[in-house]
């Protein structure tokens, strides 16, 4: 890493204690959560006492049991399953199409970019709250009438609404990764002989592969975090409703939710630790030519 | 190879005119350098000529083919481009190969192909390396061997040698302009840096402007400038020019007086100039010690260069530099005369900046 080097580092652990103070409150959440996710009874009120270290409620939660007495079973593999799919599928529909619409954005001068830039821009802006009767109505309006296409039809509806809430953004960043990309690499291949879809597609997605990447990642985790829309729309159970139905009910072991709690969370974590390196590298401008 | 002929070529940028009814031929198998300072419009038009940009009016042929409307790609055009633009995620042999495999070449062929092309450039024991792996020189020819591995009718280079450094530079101007003629490949090099255009090219187009002021061989451009701005910007240093008023067969330099060169007696006579501005290359000129007929000034600065020094003198209010040579001593200050070779000196119109002889 650069840097201007006018700061004097004495005082640089100010600005760490600083920042760690300001995090606490988030540190300290996750960590019980985690903590009481391996414990037998929940940790609170930061009282270490009640930590008693068992593996009990990860094995239940795999084994889909919701409680530690009493017969009540969800498949957990399944509603992961689930999950997955939705999340897998926002990411998909989300890259696919910023990739397409970022590039025309930032390459192709037709009538009504700047518009369509702004209108971008302000649809970012709504809420899905806010939209979620309008969605709804046509959720109602394309239903179908065959029982055996409801399900596959809720999945696919899910996907393509929230990867709309998603687009805008997406679209942005996209446009932005495009913009950092010299012309020559566009003209060189055009003069090669080369199509504009072909550039685009041999050319200049290879060159913002971490952009790709940062966009495929973020729509990703907001369809596996989903709650409203999965809620809403989606007739199978995805982690975050399956914990929500769950928290409240009678019959339930809270350190067990706790357990579902951590695996939903998992995917962050982890995509935060592992992908840090190249989201930073795209952010600062692109893939190093 | 063919022939370019580009026919009263005018581009607008909403408001703004890039270039301006140019007229220019290039011969088959010529060297043409696009001369001209930053923004004169001189890659617009070698844009132009590949096909990246369409002219708002005017026609372009290659030969007698009329090429204004016909893409990049079936124009058959090499391009190598400042910043060289190879493609970051491909090793040096599918860089050269991408122009092949678009027109969907048979693999052997491809394969014979740039290995032929990278041993022309020496380069064919970097094949399976990428890009950054590279040297800016060795960068530098994989993005020639990438433009001439089609086999282009027209060889198009936008400031090729300006991400090199100043050694490299020279060394790599000859080789190119060797290659060109091996090849015997129509080229247009541009370029803002006079000292290549003098070196490489057959003929040069000065661009200022969006306008050609002058097209001509390097000695041409060099020792008859149509325009004081062509002679100001070729040379190095470039020309200089001081103010002149015309009495009686005599130019008048502030104190100084010099006679109306030969060449300009008939000339200044017929256009009745009183005024103008006289312009001549620092090695056209020499300081000699004290006053003498000539003109009077004084050493302003002197920079010895090794074989040779360039000495600043100050006549009046206007500064010239003349080389010497390099044994000479001089102070500050010391007055001296310049000595004009008088063939060589161009005089142009104060009013225009053009030379008396383009007036007629």
């Amino acid at each position: 890493m650069k840097d201007v080097e006018t700061r004097p580092s004495r005082y640089e652990w100010v600005i760490i204690l600083a920042i760690l103070f300001a995090s606490l409150p988030l540190i300290l959440g996750f960590s019980l959560l985690v903590l009481s996710s391996f414990s037998k009874e929940m940790v609170t009120n930061l009282d270490l006492k009640s930590f008693h270290f068992t593996l009990e409620n990860w094995i239940n939660v795999f084994q889909g049991k919701l409680a530690t007495t009493g017969g009540i079973r969800t498949n957990i593999l399944k509603v992961t399953f689930h999950t997955l799919v939705v999340a897998l599928g926002v990411s998909g529909v989300v890259t696919f199409i910023s990739a397409l619409a970022g590039y025309s954005l930032s390459r192709i001068d037709f009538k009504g970019r700047k518009h369509m830039m702004i209108l971008l821009l302000i649809l970012h802006a709504f809420p899905g709250v806010a939209l979620i009767v309008g969605v709804y109505l046509l959720y109602r309006l394309t239903f179908p009438q065959s029982p055996d296409l409801i399900r596959l039809y809720s999945f696919f509806y899910v996907i393509l609404a929230r990867a709309a809430l998603e687009i805008p953004m997406s679209v942005w960043l996209m446009k932005g990764f495009f913009d950092t990309i010299p012309w020559e690499f566009e003209w060189s291949g055009i003069i090669d002989g080369a199509s504009r879809i072909k550039v685009w597609w041999e050319i200049m997605l290879p060159l913002i592969k971490p952009g790709i990447l940062a966009v495929a990642l973020f729509a990703f985790l907001a369809g596996w975090q989903d709650i409203i829309y999965v809620r809403t729309f989606l007739i199978d159970q995805t982690l975050a409703t399956f914990i929500e139905a769950n928290i409240e009910a009678e019959y339930t072991h809270m350190p067990l939710v706790a357990a579902a709690g951590t695996l939903y969370l998992l995917p962050t974590i982890i995509f935060f630790l592992t992908a840090q390196q190249i989201l930073l590298q795209g952010y600062s401008g692109g893939i190093k030519g | 190879m063919v022939k370019i002929t580009l026919e009263n070529i005018t581009k607008k940028f909403g408001d703004f005119t890039a270039l301006d009814n140019i007229n220019l031929k290039i011969d088959d198998r010529e060297f043409m350098a696009l001369l001209g300072p930053s923004g004169s419009g001189k890659s617009t038009l070698l844009y132009t000529i590949a096909g990246i940009y369409k002219p708002t009016s005017g026609r372009i042929y290659f030969d007698d083919r009329d090429v204004t409307e016909i893409p990049p790609k079936d124009r058959n055009v090499g391009l190598v481009f400042q910043n060289w633009a190879l493609y970051p995620h491909m090793k040096v042999f599918d860089n050269i190969a991408f122009p092949l495999e678009l027109r969907k070449a048979p693999k052997q062929e491809i394969e014979k192909k740039v290995i032929e092309v990278a041993k022309m450039l020496h380069i064919e024991n970097l094949l399976d390396r990428y890009p950054w792996q590279l040297s800016g020189g060795q960068q530098q020819r994989v993005a020639i061997a990438r433009a001439l591995v089609k086999e282009p009718d027209v060889l198009l280079l936008d400031e090729p040698l300006s991400n090199l450094d100043a050694l490299l530079r020279i060394e790599v101007r000859a080789e190119l302009k060797r290659l060109q003629k091996e090849l015997g490949i129509t080229a247009v090099y541009v370029t803002h840096d006079q000292a290549e255009a003098l070196a490489m090219a057959d003929r040069i187009a000065v661009i200022r402007e969006g306008k050609i002021l002058q097209v001509g061989t390097p000695d041409e451009v060099y020792y008859k400038p149509k325009y004081k701005f062509v002679g100001g910007f070729l040379g190095n240093p470039p020309m200089n020019f001081v103010e002149a008023e015309v009495e009686n067969g005599y130019l008048r330099i502030y104190e100084s007086r010099i006679p109306v060169p030969a060449q300009y007696r008939g000339l200044i006579e017929k256009l009745g100039i009183k005024e103008v501005l006289l312009g001549f290359r620092p090695h056209d000129a020499e300081v000699v010690k004290g006053i003498s007929e000539g003109l009077v000034g004084e050493v302003y600065s002197f920079e010895p260069l090794g074989r040779e020094q360039i000495v600043t003198v100050s006549v009046d209010k206007a500064f010239v530099k003349v080389f010497a040579p390099e044994g000479e001593h001089f102070t500050f200050g010391e007055k001296v005369t310049v000595k004009i070779r008088e063939d060589r000196i161009v005089l142009f119109d104060k009013k225009t900046e053009k030379a008396l002889e383009f007036l007629v």
